[in-house]
């Protein structure tokens, strides 16, 4: 039980901590407020709770659909707050401290929507042992180690950016952006695909022989770059074609940060 | 309208339902036989008390129940093969699969 607990928390923590790590090292570096994340955690423990207490009734909506579309919308809006992230990003390193507000707002709103899902199956599998006398104990100490060892890594991840050299900092957490992003809108189709939203494609290819899926490398994998060992055509090309947008976003931000400095 | 709804109806009733039910935290039956190249529709009951994470990395399916609830999961078309699942609050005992033929 002890394990199971671990590597369960351990699988929903390490997402939400490589996010949050990428974003502190951007504020960090932009020498932007962390009032973002003071905005963002007191309303992601209220959404948290209602999206655990409500899950019954949003399981049964939409004809039985109503999880998976509640989670993918929760996930798209992380990968459109995510691309405003960057474009916002590109202009304020060049001035604009106005641009400190929409930053703050879009940061705040990423990691309120990527928190959410995580963290209320982690109240939900510890609520659901609570009452259990024989795997209470097991199931409160696996959460707590699997807790802390995804907060470590986000820890080192934090440590690691912030070590890279100051003009690298910023565009290398955009490319993380754009592969934690474009993770999440391939999970999105995934969950609308289990519910018939979206028809179910043939798997491209299995790398589970190169790196498995199970694995702990391939949990990391997952958590950084939304790793899929099985995926369809569709799975690709959205992630791909998330990327670019992100790379767009990047892209229109320096047109438009260029045009202002050129004013 | 009541034609377009009629073949709606006829369109969902050509999609194989199959029932699978958690009692205990184990899976009822632990082997689904399914068709390949064919969605299927899987109901999952989850007749204990307390939640369940139904999930598959070969399946590319994770859904949680909570207690005493049902949970509609669509899957396929697939190729022959076996698919396990799990159950990730209880992944000791809840072991199943999905064999494809």
């Amino acid at each position: 039980m002890l394990i199971n607990s671990v590597v369960l928390v351990l699988r929903e923590v390490l997402e939400a901590s490589v996010l949050i790590s990428v974003l502190l090292a951007m504020t960090v570096s932009l020498r932007l407020s962390l009032r973002w994340l003071l905005l963002a955690l007191p309303l992601t423990v209220v959404a948290v709770v209602l999206f655990a207490f409500s899950l019954d009734s949003m399981t049964d909506a939409l004809d039985g659909a109503g999880q998976e579309v509640v989670s993918a919308l929760l996930q798209v809006l992380v990968f459109v707050a995510l691309v405003c992230v960057v474009f916002v990003a590109t202009r304020v390193g060049r001035s604009a401290s106005v641009m400190a507000q929409p930053m703050a707002i879009f940061m705040a709103l990423a990691t309120l929507c990527a928190l959410t899902r995580e963290c209320s199956e982690i109240l939900i599998y510890i609520t659901g042992f609570a009452t259990s006398e024989e795997h209470r104990t097991a199931v409160f100490a696996g959460s707590a180690i699997g807790a802390t060892i995804g907060l470590s890594v986000g820890v080192l991840l934090y440590a690691a950016l912030n070590s890279l050299p100051e003009r690298r900092v910023i565009p290398v957490c955009h490319a993380l952006l754009a592969l934690i992003g474009a993770g999440m809108v391939m999970q999105s189709s995934m969950l609308l695909e289990q519910v018939d939203w979206l028809p179910s494609a043939r798997q491209l290819w299995d790398s589970n022989v190169l790196v498995n899926e199970q694995s702990l490398t391939g949990q990391l994998l997952y958590a950084v770059f939304g790793y899929e060992a099985t995926p369809s055509l569709l799975q690709v090309s959205l992630y791909l074609g998330s990327v670019a947008l992100v790379v767009c976003a990047w892209w229109a931000g320096q047109v438009v940060g260029s045009t202002v400095d050129a004013a | 309208m009541t034609g377009l709804l009629l073949g709606a109806g006829a369109l969902q009733a050509k999609t194989p339902i199959f029932e699978i039910e958690i009692r205990d935290h184990l899976f009822h039956p632990e082997e689904l036989r399914i068709p390949a190249d064919t969605k299927v529709k899987l109901v999952v009951y989850n007749r204990d008390s307390t939640p369940e994470e139904f999930e598959s990395y070969e399946l590319n399916r994770e859904k949680v129940i909570m207690g005493g609830r049902k949970a509609n999961i669509f899957i396929g078309p697939l190729k022959s093969g076996v698919y396990p699942f799990f159950g990730e609050f209880n992944p000791k005992t809840a072991q199943g699969r999905v064999v494809v033929e």
